[in-house]
């Protein structure tokens, strides 16, 4: 705990910073000042000074602002302060609503609801025991109780209507939480373990339920706050005494990580996780310095304190196996780390092959991070940077500022994973069969890029590798990889507008509309799902409103295939013209030309002089688009995968 | 009365809360002459002032001290250190 001087200093940086719109200097005092403190006091008066600069955190920071609605049936303002400033922290501005105690049925029910008319693009549902399920503690009361599964059941199924009657008619985000498992009930700690319709047993299915619900709803995740309760103690996690006077549901010295763990739910929705760790070796890999200890004396395995470099290197390999690419940056010689790796294969729970790219040199380490984003053909905000030297930490941090950095504990090298798992940046509510494929896929990437060192021309490239593209309907995708295909798709993409499920299904399910995804395989690997288009009729137009491709898979063509795959698909409907639309972003220079290489003309529609779209038209009854001859095409297949 | 007879732990605290300056924190401050003091903020309040001061104030009483003299004065009953 600081010195009330201090307190006091660092406030004053906060207001000073917020006087003159500095964003980034009120936001880094803020994170101080709560890191050191944190008290009601504090959270206000950050929440003050930060309300005051929204505009700046949008234009400095590229700070999102959300509407949010929260439906309750407790009592959330006093929180709204920590709400508002994690969500800041986070880098979303938050413009929230609050509905009212009893109304939450009809709120999300009636579409000419104070939420309805609110037009959020977040909702927050936060309801309490009595609502979601307020029989299950009598029923649970002599743990047998034989009406328990189906109350469980009816009770997933009333918030199935509620979620799915909202979700009809509004496209905003939805978090439910969960229920917090009671800590004080009749039956007593060994009753609550013992019995089969326990409470305790009761809530956490129940949970499930709800969570398999939020999964089968689109733009929808389940916040499970009695994950949350039970990591701070569930015993204190609710003051009775706050709860029954004021229906308060989390006391107050919880509202900060509440707040936290609400940010980290919804975040997921909205943006993607990051791609790529690099982590560094000696000290953070591994126990020592491999130059000076040798491979025999660098610290891992299962005897202490290896052991603690071991459980790093496991939690690794799990992100791995869900698509998190590894790569070593490390200054070291090259050769000696081969060595350790393989004299001390025995106490690694990873090998070489386990990370996708090395850097191992005596370069800079923000240049080797650099050199990894081109070859991956990733963006640096997808990088996530671990290392236990201070000095290179902040080197990466000054000059990478898009990535990602944690500072590994190395003197307590046991809060390594701790640390590392604290970290929101590889949240994910799914994880899509692209996913699982992308380690895979990046490895291809290399023999590919061999193969072009060897083939002469790019166009025999290009042949040799046997590409094969399959058309889809979005919605048999599946639909998640299209919106996280959406959301995270930058480079090329021509209108980066960030459309959710809702919106997909609706370009789907119109009359002359195509939502349509590109399966892409070739004689290296499948790298699944990787581009997308959506397209409306207008009359005797087909109006392409998002067109976008992975920038894995740059430089094949494969747009050209999209792109006559729609133009096809329109004339076939019978349009007579296809139109085009580049907005330009910070980002997508390498898909400026991309209508006009397809022979597109420029044109500005009446009404559309000032806007920063730039609108193509090509004539679909003189002229077609060609697919280029190196791609193989298979359409509307959706029994693949 | 003046400012100074509200301690100035007590009266930045409930300047960050109501979302005022420090001077405008006067014993006679009350729920009635501030139209940011609601019962929500009021409800903040009295957390904010539990966890500056480890305290906890019966719920019965909660609702009926609405300025600052008699938040103060209920603060003293309970032995805080202000």
């Amino acid at each position: 705990m600081q010195s009330d001087a201090e307190r006091r200093e660092r406030r004053r940086e906060i207001k000073d910073a917020a006087a003159r719109q500095d964003a980034a200097g009120a936001v880094a005092g803020a994170r101080r000042l709560l890191a050191e403190s944190g008290k009601p006091a504090d959270v206000q008066f950050c929440a003050t000074a930060l309300a005051g600069i929204g505009d700046a955190l949008r234009e400095q920071l590229g700070a999102r602002r959300l509407k949010t609605y929260v439906v309750r049936s407790v009592t959330v303002e006093p929180m709204l302060a920590s709400l508002a400033v994690e969500a800041v922290l986070a880098n979303f501005v938050l413009d929230i609503e609050v509905g009212g105690y009893g109304s939450y049925a009809d709120e999300l029910l009636n579409a000419d609801s104070s939420l309805a008319k609110f037009k959020p693009e977040l909702v927050l549902i936060l309801l309490d025991m009595e609502e979601i399920a307020g029989r299950l503690p009598e029923l649970c009361a002599d743990g047998t109780g034989a009406e328990v599964e189906r109350e469980i059941e009816e009770c997933v199924g009333r918030m199935a209507q509620l979620l799915r009657s909202y979700r009809a008619g509004s496209t905003a985000r939805i978090l439910l939480q969960g229920l917090v498992v009671p800590d004080c009930t009749s039956l007593g700690d060994v009753g609550e373990a013992n019995l089969p319709h326990s409470l305790t047993n009761a809530v956490q299915g129940l949970n499930l339920g709800l969570a398999a619900l939020c999964g089968s709803i689109a733009d929808c995740v389940f916040f499970d706050v009695d994950r949350l309760a039970a990591r701070h103690g569930r015993a204190r996690w609710r003051d009775a005494r706050m709860f029954l006077a004021s229906r308060l549901a989390v006391a107050a010295e919880w509202f900060g990580a509440f707040a936290r763990g609400l940010v980290r739910s919804f975040s997921t929705m909205l943006r993607a996780p990051r791609k790529v760790l690099c982590t560094d070796l000696d000290e953070t890999l591994w126990g020592g310095v491999l130059g000076e200890d040798g491979p025999e004396g660098i610290a891992t395995g299962s005897a202490f304190p290896g052991n603690c470099y071991l459980e790093y290197q496991k939690y690794l390999k799990q992100l791995s196996s869900r698509g998190i690419l590894l790569a070593i940056v490390s200054k070291n010689n090259e050769a000696d780390v081969r060595e350790a790796f393989k004299v001390r294969a025995a106490d690694l729970a990873l090998g070489l092959d386990s990370f996708v790219a090395l850097k191992i040199n005596w370069n800079e380490k923000a240049e080797s991070i650099r050199e990894l984003a081109r070859e991956l053909s990733l963006g640096l905000d997808s990088f996530v940077f671990v290392d236990d030297n201070a000095v290179e930490c902040e080197a990466v941090r000054r000059q990478l500022p898009e990535v990602a950095v944690v500072e590994a504990p190395a003197r307590e090298p046991w809060r390594l994973v701790e640390v590392l798992s604290g970290q929101p940046f590889f949240d994910a509510a799914m994880v899509t069969g692209d996913d699982l494929h992308r380690v895979d896929e990046y490895r291809a990437q290399a023999q590919r890029a061999e193969l072009a060192s060897r083939v002469g021309s790019r166009d025999e490239f290009l042949a040799s590798l046997g590409i094969v593209c399959t058309f889809q309907s979005a919605l048999l995708a599946p639909l998640s990889r299209a919106v996280q295909l959406l959301a995270k798709t930058n480079q090329f993409n021509l209108t980066t507008r960030r459309r959710s499920a809702a919106d997909v299904e609706k370009y789907a399910a119109t009359e002359g509309g195509q939502a349509v995804v590109v399966r892409v395989r070739d004689r290296f690997g499948d790298a699944g799902v990787v581009a997308l288009a959506l397209a409306r009729r207008q009359g005797d137009d087909c109006v392409i409103d998002s067109l976008l491709l992975s920038c894995r898979v740059i430089g094949r063509g494969i747009e050209s295939a999209l792109l006559a795959y729609v133009g096809e698909e329109a004339a076939r409907t019978g349009a007579k013209r296809l139109v085009g639309e580049f907005i330009a972003t910070k980002k997508n220079a390498p898909c400026a030309e991309f209508y006009s290489d397809h022979g597109f003309s420029r044109f500005v529609p009446p009404g559309e002089g000032s806007s920063d779209s730039v609108f193509y038209e090509l004539d679909l009854t003189s002229s077609a688009i060609t697919s280029p001859k190196w791609i193989r095409v298979e359409g509307n297949e959706s029994n693949e995968r | 009365m003046s400012v100074e007879q509200v301690p100035t732990s007590l009266r930045e605290l409930l300047a960050d809360i109501f979302e005022i300056s420090a001077e405008r924190v006067t014993p006679e401050l009350s729920m009635g002459t501030l139209d940011s003091w609601d019962s929500f903020r009021h409800l903040q309040a009295i957390l904010a002032i539990e966890g500056e001061y480890g305290v906890q104030f019966d719920p019965q009483r909660i609702p009926e001290l609405t300025s600052v003299a008699l938040l103060q004065a209920e603060l003293v009953k309970m032995g805080a250190v202000l």
